[in-house]
């Protein structure tokens, strides 16, 4: 290793040096003059530049600038990044002041690469830029839902739609089987995905997304792509400029399911009971409507934002300082699922000295979310569907109605008046950043940033009876007597292990635990750039040092005074002395990366652009045997339309770019590659529990890193100005891929705090379209529009499995075993597997000559497909099972259609994903349990419908996981509809305002979809194997809101 | 420019820290220790053997195996999905896809590499007075974790002290079944011959640890089921002479958590009460399972607790008790009767798994669990009894007939029938029907066989002793001999072990 070393270092002695030696001068005329921006303020930081000559010089702080020209015919060309470039002949004019005017061409956008920055015009990767205004406008409460829709290649679904939810990013695809998410960096600092509802939209300056190898240069997690969030900065010299924008908003559910009414439910149980039992449950049918439990937990819920920001600069500083005020309650669970977010930031930029500038951003917030059971058995969704509408919510005593007849069906009304989750979370994210301007073609950055948060979470669980039998039952009866345990103790003969027991009340609990998450990152890198004639060369050279750790402390606390939330602490229990149920845990970890990086980029007359990267990345993740990994990749850039013979007017601008490169992913567990004894080897001597250990995971001390190979042509087109087109084909192969498959029980690693061992195993290859379409009138212009349309079409595949696995079980379906996913060759990750259906068996005649036997067959069920072709339907097997589609849209369209007459603005935002499936899981397979409508629709005699099965309590196998319980995913949304009014300039300079527009605005307004579920948007809660899978997902809301924005 | 190089300086010294100091990366776990040089003490030891007999607590799959295959129960459950494997199994239609069977061997070798890992050959071997006692408990444990996979499985790999490596995995086979017992005999051995009885001052007296009876009884059994009948009558004869043990006097209790460990008690899998536990991982709960899941269905009443209506008895074994036996009632709670006779008005539900009238008498929710901890189902303290006298005496019995020691097979089995106050046998080998040899060891054979269904149902032998005994055809529906005797190895294991392994004969 010592050697690679020393390679590393001597190579950073040739370039340190090998930069010290250029430097050249000339001296004749001098030229002076000012450069002012829209605003009349003097612009630092200008280039001017002699045509025709490679040397020049930049303004100063007052935006001044002096150069000495040896011919009166020479032209200065003055350029900004993000302002047109202007260029003026000399003549016998000494002093030239030049107002230079923003650019509205989007090949002039700056665009924020690793540790650097660039122009659309210059980039050699895959990188799409969305401006925060867009995000902004939206005023969809997330970041990540924000983000949905506006980027070709980005797939965003959304994990939970409750208040201060999360969503799943995926940036081309499926890659790996544990942490499929982006490297998301705010300001350079890293971020969580997780994390991201925590920002605010009104702070963004600009989302910048690295898809192809060119993210390589950030290493570790480029693998999966890398997401640049920029806060909005102010600038040196500008005068304040103040925004202010509020919305209120009011929430409803888009979607509730067409679930059976009292005398529906009645009429189909008593069939099924019958067919079953022989006898009905209910003596009469005539239930009208009953209890529908979808209306008594949905509700209209508020949302309300107010933003506050101010930019500008002195004549040496400039500052941007933002806050927010968010709030929105659940439409499910009203203010028990609810998210509250205070958001401040401070951006700070100081030019210190000539040279050296200090940047620092401060990004504070603190949060509130409370929320329900989500997301699977038990949550309150899966409750309110499966809920008898035979019953009331409430007994005419008073007290909430149980649910008896399925065991783990509770009243949904209760469990919300139950539960009690809070999550507090402040969050303190930052950099200090030096910037040394060695020379004009030299910088050198040095910085710190860190990411803190804590998150403190606490959960009352009072003591609560949902009816005999019910696992969320906490009282013992439905006097909520508390329950009474053993509890053993030791003792104090320390020589002999006798121990003793008592009973002790355990009441009322509550949960606490306080979490601490530091990132800390330090980073130190040198800029070069400079243009010899016809040839630029820019180079980056750096390294970076990253830690993260975490401290985690909980503790239990039972027997809560009064069963009351005012009593909701750990400090408040009444259990007493030495013998308490009380208990606490902990635990900690750090993790390290190190990383050097160096990046080399050669220019020839902006037209050929070449960049190679170099990654070596360190990771404690893995044992000495590889710990470093090194991480290469090329890309260049031919933009054809500056050639001589490239001459068409309707092709203003034409570019080729192609890259490939090899990322790494480290995002295991912990000491993975070690055997630790952090299993569990509990066992009951003398009747008390004594702890002994066990190996957790087994080791693997050859644990690599996983990596993936990109490759990526693409195009991008500018047609007569004012179309902009980019498509992109990539292929990216991800090997190596990081996870506990199913292992040999030989191992020994099914035991409890079990797991089986880390392994470098399988490969999935992704491979895609992106298309990129945008058109925008002049924005000045009274009356105009704009466009934009992004398409994005990916294919993915399994390449190859760990030996000895034919697949990887995934995702369950229903209660007891049935497996819905896998991750097989040739397969998309994660797609469903099952039995697949042909009709209904409608006679006997049917069923007995039937070429193929299917046990067990009456007539009402449904007839399965003999896929092996042996003659019978294996239901002990696998022969017989077959692919029922993918969870993994094929197709995505996002849409952002604008228009502007007058003031009054339009614009509507569509998004689309189309050719996937989903599975409805959120039926309780089991008799008394409520099921949607389409049960109507079961097979009798009279009614031969050779879609839905007949119904009975009795055995069948209409339940086991096949095509029925599959459905098309594929939608249509309408995410947000706005109409907005800009007030006349004369009106608002009345007000003593720049600006100010008033709006409408609808999200999720309506869904185009088959799908019968809540909500055809849903992520992978449990993993990247349950995608699709919908376990009663709580869905997003449709929001209508009104607001206004105000600059000053 | 002197400024510019003292940025340098700075630069370089870090880039320097950076690319030399690779140690910045060498982490340590925190707080938790390392499975390699893990063994310094006695209590090192201690723990690692606890952690050995942890899996003792997934017995529970070989438990409702032993009943729902046989005769004695259905599966039962809330529907014919829950827990399919089970269902399956009960109707003789299971396959190499099973995730009940999965579980099993999952448990059972997981025991096998806890103990393995104790038994390893060490660098730093230490030494000190308790160890051969520890490596005697240890080599019982996986005696009896290799005995679980031998009667269900038949060959099975043999892995014996080492850990196994992923590659190594592939290269295992499936080790002929006589080998397997003959390393279980050879582990049994080194126990009897280290360990004590718990009446021995040299036990560590504490409750839940094996002792010479359980190890000398496990052998007996061993032997038993390879019709060794010499040896099996030997063993157990040592520990029926030992005087350590009698049976209790009351069967109707005998199964209550307040009468555990008492002086029938041989070898018991040791639950508690203590801990709390969800549905998510049952081989992490210290509770007994089978208590609340062989519960009644939403039981709002009485004596019992409400349940999961798993592992039912059927009426066949409800119907084959004698006139008047008490364990007739013991083993199979009569609901309907129950609630008439005890609680007019009491509601229970029929699962739709299935439902016979009858639930498991032995293991079965008392009203005294509702109020455990969560969830109340999973945290019965009640220990599931393996071997109890009751069983070592029939099983001594079994061997002493097949060795034609007729007389002292009909005494083991009188001293049963005498604690539940049936008739005694009484044998003149002088007069019909037992003068002839033959005849009388056959009709004896029968009668222990018989005996052993009205004293062990539902307690999870019942399959196994059909096999053993060649009945299953005649006992069990849909029983298919050449077939049945073994149940399949998993396809997964079959795959994941480099798919070498040949499957049981007819699957």
């Amino acid at each position: 290793m010592m050697s690679v070393n020393n390679c590393f270092s001597r190579l950073y002695f040739f370039i340190v040096f090998s930069i010290f030696t250029f430097s050249a001068f000339t001296q004749s005329i001098m030229v002076t003059g000012t450069v002012m921006d829209e605003l009349k303020e003097g612009m630092p930081g200008v280039t001017i530049k002699i045509e025709g000559n490679p040397t020049g010089t930049t303004t100063d702080l007052d935006g001044k600038y002096t150069i000495s020209i040896n011919d009166k015919n020479n032209i200065l060309i003055f350029s900004f990044i993000g302002y047109k470039n202007q260029a003026i002949q000399v003549n016998d004019q000494t002093k030239i002041n030049v107002q230079l005017k923003l650019s509205s061409e989007s090949l002039d956008e700056v665009v924020v690469i690793g540790y650097g920055k660039t122009t659309v015009k210059e980039l050699t990767g895959a990188t799409v830029q969305v401006k925060g205004e867009s995000i902004e406008r939206l005023n969809i409460p997330r970041m990540d839902q924000a983000l949905q829709g506006q980027v070709s290649g980005v797939t965003i679904n959304t994990n939970s739609g409750s208040p201060g939810g999360s969503s799943s990013i995926r940036i081309r695809g499926l890659s790996t089987f544990g942490d499929n998410d982006p490297l998301i960096l705010v300001d350079g600092v890293v971020y969580d995905s997780e994390g991201l509802n925590s920002l605010n939209p009104g702070d963004i300056e600009s989302i910048n997304v690295l898809k192809d190898a060119t993210a390589g240069i950030y290493g570790v997690r480029a693998a999966n792509g890398v997401i640049i969030i920029e806060t909005k900065k102010g600038r040196i010299g500008a005068k304040p400029k103040f925004e202010v924008g509020s919305y209120v908003g009011v929430q409803q559910t888009t979607n509730s399911l067409d679930l059976l009414n009292a005398a529906e439910y009645a009429l189909i149980k008593n069939e099924m009971f019958i067919r079953g039992t022989g006898s009905p449950i209910f003596n009469n049918t005539d239930l009208k409507v009953g209890t529908n439990w979808q209306d008594s937990i949905f509700q209209s819920a508020p949302i309300e934002s107010f933003n506050f920001g101010v930019t500008g600069g002195s004549k040496k500083s400039s500052y941007s300082i933002g806050g927010n005020y968010f709030s929105q309650d659940g439409i499910v669970g009203g203010d028990k699922s609810s998210f509250d977010r205070y958001n401040a930031r401070v951006n700070l930029v100081n030019s210190l000295t000539d040279k050296l500038t200090l940047s620092s951003v401060f990004l504070f917030t603190h949060e509130e979310r409370k929320t329900l059971p989500e997301n699977g058995l038990g949550s309150v969704l899966y409750n309110t569907i499966n809920a008898f509408p035979t019953r009331d919510i409430r007994t005419q005593d008073g007290r909430y109605e149980y649910l008896l007849e399925v065991n783990d069906i509770i009243n949904p009304v209760a469990q919300i008046e139950n539960t009690h989750n809070n999550a507090l979370v402040n969050k303190l994210v930052g950099k200090q950043e030096f910037e040394y301007k060695i020379n004009k073609n030299l910088s050198f950055t040095n910085r710190l940033s860190y990411n803190y948060s804590s998150v403190d979470n606490k959960s009352f669980s009072p003591l609560a009876w949902y009816g005999i039998g019910k696992y969320a039952n906490s009282a013992i009866n439905e006097n909520l007597d508390p329950r009474m345990v053993f509890q053993g103790f030791q003792l104090s003969d320390p020589d002999n292990l006798v121990y003793d027991s008592i009973l002790v009340e355990q009441g009322a609990s509550v949960y606490e635990q306080r979490a601490t998450y530091l990132d800390l990152n330090f980073e130190s890198y040198l800029n070069y750039s400079k243009t010899i004639d016809d040839h630029n060369i820019k180079a980056t050279l750096g390294t970076t040092v990253f830690s993260r750790r975490g401290d985690v402390l909980n503790g239990t606390a039972f027997n809560i005074p009064n069963n009351s939330i005012d009593f909701a602490d750990i400090s408040a229990s009444l259990t007493s002395g030495q013998i308490n149920l009380n208990n606490t845990g902990s635990y900690e970890f750090e993790e390290r990366l190190l990383s050097n990086f160096l990046r080399a980029e050669y220019g020839f007359k902006y037209k050929y652009i070449f960049s190679a990267i170099l990654r070596r990345d360190g990771s404690s993740k893995f044992g000495p045997n590889n710990r470093f990994g090194y991480f290469p990749s090329f890309s260049g850039a031919w933009i054809a339309s500056d050639e001589s013979f490239f001459n068409s007017k309707a092709i203003t601008f034409f570019k080729v770019r192609t890259s490939y490169g090899i990322s790494g992913n480290d995002q295991i567990a912990n000491f993975a590659y070690r055997a630790l004894l952090n299993g569990e080897g509990d066992y009951v001597f003398n009747n008390s529990i004594v702890q002994g250990v066990a190996i957790g995971t087994p080791s693997n001390p050859d644990l690599k890193w996983e990596t993936t190979r990109q490759f990526n042509i693409g195009i991008d087109l500018q047609l007569s100005n004012i179309i902009d087109i980019s498509a992109n084909y990539f292929v990216k192969n991800t090997n190596d891929l990081l996870f506990q498959p199913a292992v040999s029980s030989l191992i020994g690693s099914y035991g409890p705090g079990g797991y089986p061992p880390y392994v470098n195993a399988g490969d999935v290859s992704n491979k895609g379209v992106e298309l990129e379409l945008a058109y925008a009138t002049d924005p000045k212009n009274k009356v105009g529009m704009n466009v934009n349309l992004n398409f994005t079409y990916i294919d993915n595949e399994v390449k190859s499995t760990p030996e000895g696995v034919d697949f990887l079980p995934g995702a369950g379906f229903g209660v007891g075993g049935n497996t819905a996913t896998r991750f097989e060759v040739g397969f998309p990750i994660g797609y469903f597997i099952g039995y697949q259906t042909d009709g209904v068996f409608q006679n006997q005649e049917e069923i007995d000559n039937a070429t193929v036997i299917q046990p067990g067959a009456q007539v009402g069920d449904l007839r399965f497909v003999d896929v092996d072709g042996d003659g019978v339907i294996n239901f002990s097997n696998n022969s017989d099972k077959t692919n029922l589609g993918s969870p993994i849209p094929k197709f995505m369209i996002g849409s952002v259609l604008g228009f502007n007459v007058f003031g009054v603005d339009i614009s509507t935002n569509l998004y689309a994903a189309l050719g996937h499936k989903i599975v409805r899981n959120y039926e309780r397979q089991q008799p008394y349990a409520n099921q949607l409508s389409y049960v109507l629709d079961r097979w009798t005699v009279d009614n031969p419908s050779n879609d839905n099965p007949r119904v009975t309590t009795t055995a069948t196998r209409n339940g086991v996981f096949s095509d029925y319980f599959v459905e098309n995913g594929s939608y249509l949304r309408v995410r947000n509809v706005q109409i907005g009014y800009v007030l006349p300039k004369n009106i608002c300079d009345k007000f003593g305002t720049d600006y100010i527009r008033f709006y409408m605005s609808a999200n999720n307004l309506f869904t185009i979809t088959n799908y019968m579920g809540y909500d055809p948007d849903i992520g992978a809660a449990q993993g990247a194997l349950s995608n699709g899978i919908d376990y009663g997902f709580y869905p997003q809301a449709r929001t209508i809101m009104g607001g206004v924005n105000i600059k000053f | 420019m002197k400024r510019v190089f003292k940025i340098f300086s700075v630069f370089l010294l870090t880039s320097f820290l950076s690319l030399g100091c690779s140690k910045f990366l060498d982490l340590e776990p925190p707080y938790t220790q390392d499975a390699e040089n893990f063994f310094q003490n006695e209590s090192d030891y201690l723990r690692a053997l606890t952690g050995a007999y942890d899996l003792l607590q997934g017995v529970y799959v070989s438990f409702w195996i032993g009943e729902i295959a046989s005769d004695n129960t259905i599966a039962g459950g809330e529907s014919v999905t829950d827990t399919e494997g089970l269902h399956q199994i009960d109707n003789m239609t299971h396959g190499a896809v099973n995730n009940e069977l999965r579980s099993l061997m999952r448990y059972n070798y997981c025991g096998i590499a806890r103990c393995n890992f104790l038994l390893e050959p060490k660098d730093n071997e230490i030494d000190f007075p308790s160890k051969s006692v520890i490596f005697a408990e240890a080599k019982f444990l996986r005696a009896f974790y290799y005995f679980e996979l031998v009667k269900v499985f038949g060959d099975i790999p043999l892995i014996i002290d080492k850990r196994l490596g992923g590659q190594e995995v592939l290269e295992t086979v499936r080790t002929p079944s006589a080998e397997v017992y003959a390393q279980i005999e050879k582990d049994l051995n080194e126990a009897v011959s280290v360990l004590s009885y718990k009446s021995e001052s040299s036990h560590s007296g504490i409750q839940g640890r094996v002792d010479k009876g359980a190890a000398l009884s496990l052998l007996g059994k061993v032997y038993l089921y390879q019709q060794k009948w010499n040896l099996s009558s030997q063993t157990l004869d040592v520990v029926i002479n030992s005087g350590n043990y009698t049976l209790g006097s009351d069967y109707s209790t005998l199964f209550q958590e307040a009468n555990e460990n008492n002086s029938e008690t041989v070898f018991d899998v040791e639950f508690s009460s203590g801990q709390g536990g969800d549905y998510g991982c049952l081989i992490c709960l210290e509770g007994n399972v089978t208590v609340g899941f062989q519960g009644i269905r939403s039981y709002d009443g009485p004596v019992y607790g409400d349940g999961n209506s798993y592992n039912l008895p059927t009426q066949d074994l409800y119907d084959f008790f004698e006139y008047q036996d008490s364990r007739r009632e013991a083993t199979c709670l009569n609901i309907d009767e129950f609630i008439a006779n005890n609680s007019p008005g009491t509601t229970y539900t029929q699962g739709g798994g299935g439902h016979t009238g009858f639930y498991n008498n032995k293991y079965i929710k008392s009203a005294l669990e509702m109020g455990n901890l969560g969830d109340n189902d999973l945290t019965s303290g009640v220990n599931y009894r393996v071997i109890r006298y009751a069983d070592v005496l029939l099983m001594a019995a079994e061997a002493s007939n097949e060795n034609g020691d007729t007389s002292n097979a009909i005494q083991y089995l009188n001293e049963v029938r005498n604690r539940v106050n049936l008739f005694q046998y009484e044998i003149d080998v002088t007069q019909p029907p037992w003068n002839n040899f033959s005849d009388s060891q056959n009709s004896i054979r029968d009668i222990i066989h018989r005996e052993r269904r009205s004293e062990l149902s539902c307690e999870g032998h019942r399959f196994f002793d059909l096999v053993r005994t060649g009945k299953a055809a005649s006992e069990i529906d849909g029983f298919v001999v050449g077939k049945h005797e073994l149940f399949p190895i998993p396809q997964d294991e079959i795959d994941l072990a480099g798919g070498n392994w040949s499957q049981n004969p007819g699957y």
